[in-house]
């Protein structure tokens, strides 16, 4: 049996995508939230692999733009409440 | 079967699979933990969770759900952690020995953008990103609008046309909410008027993708803005 490429890669997204949930969950650093919002980073390039192996462009080009998108605001929200002096 | 592809089949299980996994690891470590900034960011994990369950469909179908998932997973952050924010300053005002800033910045410098570019280019091509987003319609283009909003409400202090007030955001999103319902309605009720029905959606849908990433905009000006 010849393996495909794009089976490779989709196994390989799988692996990232639970790697970093599980370094998201219980990784090294995690207390500290912005160390967090990288791990999600992690998981979601893996996501974004199994998407280019099933062909959705579109979903795949939402998926980058609102992840970026959400990384700001989470960003906004832990420098915010960092400053105002709450325990995060 | 006809619609799918036999390697899509063969990958269904397994895509199920780490859907699950994924899931089952984002509950847990959002059972544990005890504070709410933590939890949000967990969230974003069961999202990831839902999308590959389903994009395992392997269809357009799959394609279709993904988007408005995203998007709301999107708005349901913002507001969120804008609840949060609120709750905690609550919080610090009602202590009387916390001494609360007035001014707080995403930046820890004041960051200013004295960048020439700024101030002479973004009025055209907002125009030009604005239009041509209108001219595609639908998701992607409520998109490429949204680009052009955010670009102009972070270059505000450019001089030309006249400062456009986005406070109106929330009446924009209930009349494209209205496109949105009344176009999926005539679908069912009068399949013959079909391309109506699709341009009404399409509008409706650039209406409330537009507004929400210019809201984005906005809440980013608000905090780049102060010296």
């Amino acid at each position: 049996m010849v393996i495909e490429p794009f089976t490779v890669f989709f196994y390989f997204g799988i692996f990232l995508a639970i790697i970093g949930s599980i370094a998201t969950a219980w990784g090294p650093g995690v207390n500290d939230p912005i160390v967090r919002t990288f791990n999600t980073e992690v998981a979601s390039i893996g996501v974004c692999l199994v998407l280019l192996c099933y062909n959705h462009v579109l979903a795949l080009l939402t998926l980058l733009a609102t992840t970026v998108i959400i990384s700001l605001i989470l960003f906004r929200a832990i420098i915010r409440l960092e400053e105002m002096g709450a325990d995060v | 079967m006809m619609y799918v592809p036999q390697a899509f089949i063969s990958m269904y299980l397994p895509a199920i699979y780490a859907g699950l996994i994924v899931g089952f690891i984002a509950t847990m470590a959002i059972a544990i933990k005890r504070e709410e900034l933590h939890i949000l960011i967990l969230t974003d994990l069961v999202g990831l969770a839902m999308i590959f369950v389903v994009s395992a469909v392997g269809t357009d179908l799959a394609e279709a759900l993904i988007l408005p998932g995203l998007v709301v997973e999107l708005a349901e952050t913002l507001a969120i952690s804008e609840i949060l924010i609120t709750r905690e300053m609550r919080k610090i005002e009602q202590d009387p020995r916390a001494n609360l800033k007035t001014s707080s910045s995403m930046f820890p410098q004041a960051f200013s953008l004295d960048m020439e570019i700024m101030t002479t280019a973004p009025n055209f091509i907002a125009l030009v990103l604005i239009g041509y987003g209108i001219f595609l319609t639908g998701f992607t283009g409520g998109a490429v609008a949204g680009g052009g909003i955010v670009l102009y409400a972070l270059s505000k202090k450019a001089r030309g046309l006249p400062v456009l007030i986005l406070d109106g955001v929330a009446g924009v999103s209930g009349i494209a909410w209205c496109l949105w319902i009344i176009g999926f309605l005539l679908f069912f009720v009068t399949p013959q008027y079909w391309l109506l029905a699709l341009f009404l959606a399409a509008c409706g849908l650039l209406l409330k993708v537009a507004s929400k990433v210019g809201l984005i905009g906005l809440l980013m000006r608000e905090d780049i803005d102060k010296e």
